[in-house]
């Protein structure tokens, strides 16, 4: 079942971001020219349009920016799951990631809540970022 | 030198087809009965038209060359858009552009729609938009189960209402306002009233978005013809004219279904609207929100109808959950909302519903539900593009 769920697309762009997921780091691409971090993962800076982007290990902190919690059955691999989470975190770093909750119910969604990355291996290949409560 | 657009281009003809779901006729077959229809109400044969600006094709539909071929068009100007109704401003827009200066007589601006014959494409492993390399548009996140475009509106509005203390029950007075005015529609698809209780008990889609809160999936078409206004004041119907006009916004402040600087995706937060750019449409028409008898935008998903609102200083960044209330945007109030129904109620043919409900106000031809004195209606989005039509 969880084979049919999709899997993330890698482009030239973000296949960094990904092998980073896969060594269990959250990176970014940080501009060497005018130092901040972008997502999604493009081609140049989009602040600056500088040409050399530097992946740097993130903090995996943030919090939740906005989030949802799925009823619609659109994904038949999804349907054991519903209702589930979406989340978008802003991270530590600046940008926004979307991942989903996990190892808390749904009910304690809400923007501002602070989290902290995890990683999945849903793949021999494929490690996803999720997010956990951040315990103080 | 700057081209003044000002009232040099007009409505003259609408057309629309039978709207429901589960239509048997073709999306051409949906587009020619439309088309007829404009053509008989404008009073023109097909051989005037030469210009289409058609919103259809990829994912569902044809290109502009078999609309050409299919009506037997001899065709001088084209634009097309994909079937998104993002484009519907635009594909109004280079109509009016190309009769202003010439490059063609009359455009035909086409929609048709079948969405009920491929709904796969909404949402889940069909929805090649927000499958493609890059991701959709709306926030998808197929990799965590996040698909479809009403998952764009569901995490604006959630933020929107974590930040200004907007309830479920608030934005409720959306569809049911629209509702009501399309039960005054004898061609709108939805036929039943909706209360509050209703709205309340349906089930959710995608938090904060209950069912009512999305339009339904339709099947319809519709065609607007376009003209300078020379021409237009020697056809048989009253000119509808375009005042005035600004284009769709994009850049890092923008997402799709959220005000600008909301904090969706990558927009910055902060509190914005409306800013002087997104008024431009009323500078350039010599008017003021006050000046607007009706609104007219695009309703997919009712959290849309609140940030168009703010958008275009119809009320203040935060007030418009509240400032709905009451009945203000139903017919009778102080500013009537997509008066034939809308998408969550008509139809969802991308808003040209409401672009043919605009050109009959204006004309003084919408029955019961006439707008008393329009003399301008406005017709804009969240992502803050905007046309100002009047009576001419």
């Amino acid at each position: 079942m969880d084979q049919a769920k999709p899997l993330p697309r890698i482009s030239p762009d973000n296949q960094a971001f990904w092998a980073g997921c896969k060594r269990h780091e959250l990176v970014l691409p940080f501009c060497t020219a005018c130092g901040k971090p972008h997502l999604p993962p493009g081609p140049v800076c989009p602040f600056c349009l500088g040409d050399t982007l530097e992946w740097r290990r993130a903090s995996g902190h943030g919090v939740v920016s906005s989030w949802t919690v799925v009823h619609q059955p659109w994904f038949p691999a999804f349907k054991a799951d519903l209702p589930y989470n979406v989340v978008q975190v802003e991270l530590a770093e600046g940008p926004r990631l979307t991942a989903n909750l996990v190892g808390a119910p749904n009910a304690v969604l809400r923007v501002g809540l602070p989290v902290e990355v995890v990683f999945d291996d849903v793949t021999p290949d494929v490690t996803l970022p999720r997010f956990r409560p951040l315990t103080p | 030198m700057v081209l003044d657009i000002r009232d040099q281009a007009a409505i003259v003809g609408i057309g629309v087809s039978e709207f429901g779901r589960n239509l048997p006729a073709s999306q051409l077959m949906l587009g020619a009965v439309a088309f007829k229809a404009a053509l008989a109400d404008a009073g023109l044969t097909r051989d005037a038209v030469d210009g289409l600006s058609i919103h259809l094709g990829w994912p569902l539909g044809v290109d502009y060359d078999r609309v050409a071929d299919a009506f037997g068009l001899e065709i001088r100007y084209v634009n097309q858009a994909w079937l998104h109704g993002r484009f519907v401003t635009q594909s109004l827009q280079h109509a009016a552009l190309a009769v202003a200066t010439g490059m063609a007589d009359v455009v035909a601006c086409v929609t048709a729609i079948s969405f009920t014959r491929v709904r796969d494409f909404l949402g889940g492993p069909g929805d090649h938009e927000g499958t493609r390399e890059e991701g959709g548009t709306h926030g998808e996140a197929p990799v965590y189960g996040l698909t479809g475009p009403a998952s764009g509106a569901a995490l604006a509005m959630q933020r929107y209402m974590a930040r200004y203390g907007a309830t479920s029950a608030q934005l409720a007075a959306v569809p049911i306002a629209i509702r009501k005015h399309a039960l005054m529609n004898p061609n709108a698809v939805m036929k039943k009233p909706l209360s509050l209780a209703d709205h309340q008990a349906a089930r959710w889609v995608v938090e904060p978005l209950r069912l009512f809160d999305c339009c339904p999936v339709t099947d319809g078409a519709a065609v607007v013809l376009v003209t300078s206004m020379a021409r237009a004041r020697d056809l048989k119907q009253p000119p509808v004219a375009i005042t005035s006009m600004q284009g769709i916004r994009a850049g890092r402040e923008e997402f799709i279904f959220a005000p600008p600087r909301l904090g969706i995706n990558q927009q910055p937060t902060g509190q914005v609207t409306p800013r002087p750019a997104d008024l431009e449409v009323f500078r350039k028409a010599g008017l003021s929100p006050q000046d607007i008898a009706g609104f007219y935008t695009y309703d997919a998903f009712s959290p849309l109808v609140l940030f168009a609102l703010e958008r275009f200083g119809h009320c203040a960044a935060g007030e418009a959950a509240t400032w709905v209330q009451n009945g203000r945007i139903e017919l009778g109030g102080a500013l009537p909302v997509n008066t034939s129904g809308g998408l969550l109620s008509e139809v969802h043919i991308g808003g040209w519903n409401s672009i043919c409900e605009i050109a009959r106000q204006l004309r003084g031809q919408a029955g019961a539900r006439q707008v008393a004195d329009a003399r301008h209606l406005q017709w804009g989005t969240c992502w803050g593009d905007s046309i100002i039509f009047s009576k001419a």
